[in-house]
């Protein structure tokens, strides 16, 4: 990239800086500045770090919008407008985050986030003994496309994108989003939105699996699919890497796992004889960005982007560009943030929009304020949407696409993350791949070693945590005015709206629907049988998540943990 | 000699309650009790009240750790205690570690919890917690 003559010159130039300064040096508060994956920073870069590391302007960074996508996805970058402003945001009951989703659409919202009570992620009804206490807590409710048409009543599927997250019954969260959408009058073939649907980190890092995962890729790779044709538009799969970034992986395992599970998908996909591009436009990320290393965090997913495409590329001969896409509809995980001095967490957030923004991403996602303190408030969770705002119009960081590029550190860290991420996923690679080393128990238990070390680091006091490990107040009162708390009698009348719901619809299409489904189950998976089809028209008789997983829990059994302590 | 091998090691179960799966705190806890010395059988996700006194029985523990991040812990914590009062456990220590509000903290000991362990809680603390207040039988 750098005439040789310039870069012997520079090399004798950089020495002789070095000698000169050694006496500074030596007033370094550290001997070394090394990142929690290993990454050792060094004191300053030069266009020596780039030669030296190999990296290539045309291979590695080239032009926003072109092949390998590290400097963006497009080539007009935020010019066009800015990413798409999310919230993770949900709770109580239909009827009641239907308010809530309102609201917040009227604050800048364009993204609904939709969060799911544990009950649902875990296939069950409200009515179902394993729901007590959980129902309408950790997000809403919502089982049966009457739930749906009640909580998005009013809001216009046409223009508000929903993504949800609830994921071993994501196939059927997706039904329930493409039967409203219809209903409404929204054309599927342009309809937006994502499930969430990744099944792989859940017996990982977020521990909500229900069925084995081999059936449970076969209902991803289905929706995959059944979506590429009939909502093209539609994200049927995110997968994600900020759980296990949340679960406490370094960034290297954190997105080395990630796109192992991706690679996972892919293949089996392909396995079953369908084209990679058919399902490779259908595939979007959620990665983390806070504003802990924050260098670190904005060259990871520009590392993560660039190793995507070559991986579709090279990898699984995939022709679209589309196809070789990282999506990054970005995210933060609620351990970024403090519950010692609440305020501070704005300025994290703010950060981390900055991150986000700055590694290109598509949609960004912040935690709230309140975050430690309970299931956020719609007040803090407006705060967010107005710290996006004020570093999208304010700071105008969207005003040149990719400004980071040419950083001497910024492409030199790009450059070396993408070395590690190609290292671990080889190791996965050799172990036979993601699932074997899933039941084998080592990517939890890598991901755990990573926790505890970040623990004692943080106990330590090696890991700065401003207001918790260092500028504590003693004398700190200081609490949210308001913290949230559920409704206790949430429970109540979801257990009753369920029955209701069992008393009113067709029975007879019910089970039908149902027989169909468990006999399309208990196949194996071709390209004539689908499940999306018996799904949907389950879901259309009104069948609940609960009825439906019940079926497939009949059919397939349930994951077994490995122990992995 | 004879009477450290007689001394037998402090036992805890440490689990999730209700249907949460973010077991990350836990089985940070998990090994620092481990590192600690003591005997940690960690009980996995997704138990019902029922299911964690019958492990608590069966492994004769001296400790249950309940962790809890998803405010189920007001509706399962007493249900907890019911069961374990069921196999017998009347005396058993139980702990509390998650996101508990400061308000649920005296609900939580009149439930019989013994200790809460909210966020920002340091490891050590813990194992001092345990160390100090168990003798095992």
């Amino acid at each position: 990239m750098f005439d040789k003559d310039f870069l012997e010159q520079l090399r004798q130039q950089q020495a002789a800086w070095a000698a000169a300064h050694q006496g500074s040096f030596e007033q370094e508060v550290k001997k070394e500045f090394v990142s929690e994956a290993g990454i050792v920073t060094r004191r300053v870069y030069t266009p020596l770090d780039l030669a030296d590391a190999g990296v290539d302007y045309f291979e590695d960074t080239g032009f926003p919008g072109d092949f390998p996508f590290t400097r963006g996805l497009s080539p007009i970058g935020y010019r066009a407008g800015l990413w798409k402003i999310a919230q993770y945001s949900g709770q109580s009951t239909p009827e009641e985050c239907n308010q809530l989703w309102r609201d917040l659409a009227a604050a800048g919202l364009n993204t609904v986030y939709a969060a799911y009570d544990l009950p649902t992620q875990l296939g069950y009804d409200p009515d179902h003994p394993m729901a007590e206490g959980e129902v309408g807590r950790t997000g809403v409710s919502l089982v049966s496309l009457r739930d749906w048409e009640i909580a998005f009543d009013g809001i216009d599927l046409g223009k508000t994108m929903v993504s949800t997250v609830c994921n071993a019954p994501g196939a059927m969260v997706i039904a329930m989003n493409l039967l409203t959408a219809q209903k409404q009058g929204v054309d599927l073939k342009v309809l937006q939105g994502s499930s969430q649907n990744d099944v792989l980190k859940e017996y990982t890092a977020r521990g909500n699996f229900i069925f084995p995962p081999e059936p449970s890729m076969r209902l991803v790779v289905d929706a995959l699919a059944y979506c590429s044709s009939v909502a093209p538009n539609f994200y049927p799969i995110t997968v994600c890497s900020v759980h296990q970034s949340e679960f406490g992986a370094n960034h290297v395992h954190e997105v080395a796992f990630a796109l192992a599970n991706g690679i996972a998908y892919v293949e089996s996909a392909v396995n079953r004889g369908i084209d990679v591009d058919v399902i490779g436009p259908g595939i979007m990320w959620t990665t983390s960005h806070d504003h802990h290393a924050f260098f670190h965090e904005i060259a990871k997913l520009r590392a993560m982007r660039r190793l995507w495409a070559r991986i579709m590329r090279d990898r699984f001969k995939a022709r679209k560009p589309e196809s070789m896409m990282c999506r990054l509809y970005s995210s933060v995980g609620g351990t970024s943030l403090m519950k010692e001095q609440y305020l501070n967490n704005i300025a994290r957030s703010a950060l981390a929009a900055l991150a986000g923004a700055l590694a290109g991403a598509q949609r960004i996602d912040l935690r709230t304020y309140d975050e430690q303190w309970g299931i956020p408030t719609k007040d803090a969770e407006i705060t967010n949407i107005r710290c996006q705002q004020i570093v999208g119009y304010e700071c105008g960081v969207g005003e040149t696409v990719d400004p980071l590029a040419g950083s001497y550190y910024v492409e030199w860290l790009t450059k070396e993350m993408e070395g590690r991420f190609v290292e671990e996923i080889e190791k996965v690679d050799q172990m036979g791949g993601t699932l074997r080393a899933i039941e084998s128990g080592y990517i939890k238990r890598t991901m755990l070693d990573d926790a505890y070390r970040y623990q004692l680091g943080v106990e330590a006091g090696e890991i700065p945590r401003v207001g918790h490990n260092m500028f504590r107040q003693d004398d700190d009162q200081s609490r949210p005015v308001r913290v949230y708390r559920a409704d206790p009698s949430v429970e109540q009348r979801r257990i009753e709206a369920v029955k209701e719901l069992r008393r009113t619809r067709h029975d007879r299409e019910v089970s039908r629907t149902l027989k169909a489904l468990r006999a399309a189950a208990a196949e194996p998976a071709t390209s004539d049988n689908n499940l999306m089809p018996p799904i949907i028209d389950a879901v259309q008789a009104y069948a609940t998540i609960g009825e439906m997983c019940d079926v497939f829990r009949d059919v397939w059994g349930e994951f077994k943990e490995p122990k992995v302590f | 000699m004879g009477t450290q091998v007689a001394a037998r090691r402090i036992r805890v179960l440490l689990v999730k309650t209700g249907l949460d799966g973010h077991d990350r705190g836990v089985l940070v806890v998990a090994k620092a009790l481990s590192h600690a010395g003591m005997e940690v059988i960690y009980g996995g996700l997704h138990l019902r009240p029922g299911q964690i006194a019958k492990v608590a029985a069966e492994e004769s523990v001296d400790v249950v750790g309940l962790s809890s991040l998803s405010d189920n812990h007001r509706a399962l914590v007493p249900r907890i205690m019911e069961e374990l009062k069921k196999v017998g456990l009347d005396d058993v220590m139980v702990l509390l570690g998650g996101f508990i509000q400061d308000e649920d903290v005296p609900v939580m000991k009149a439930a019989g919890v013994a200790e809460v362990f909210g966020v920002g809680t340091r490891l050590e603390d813990i194992a001092k917690y345990i160390r100090t207040h168990v003798r095992p039988a």
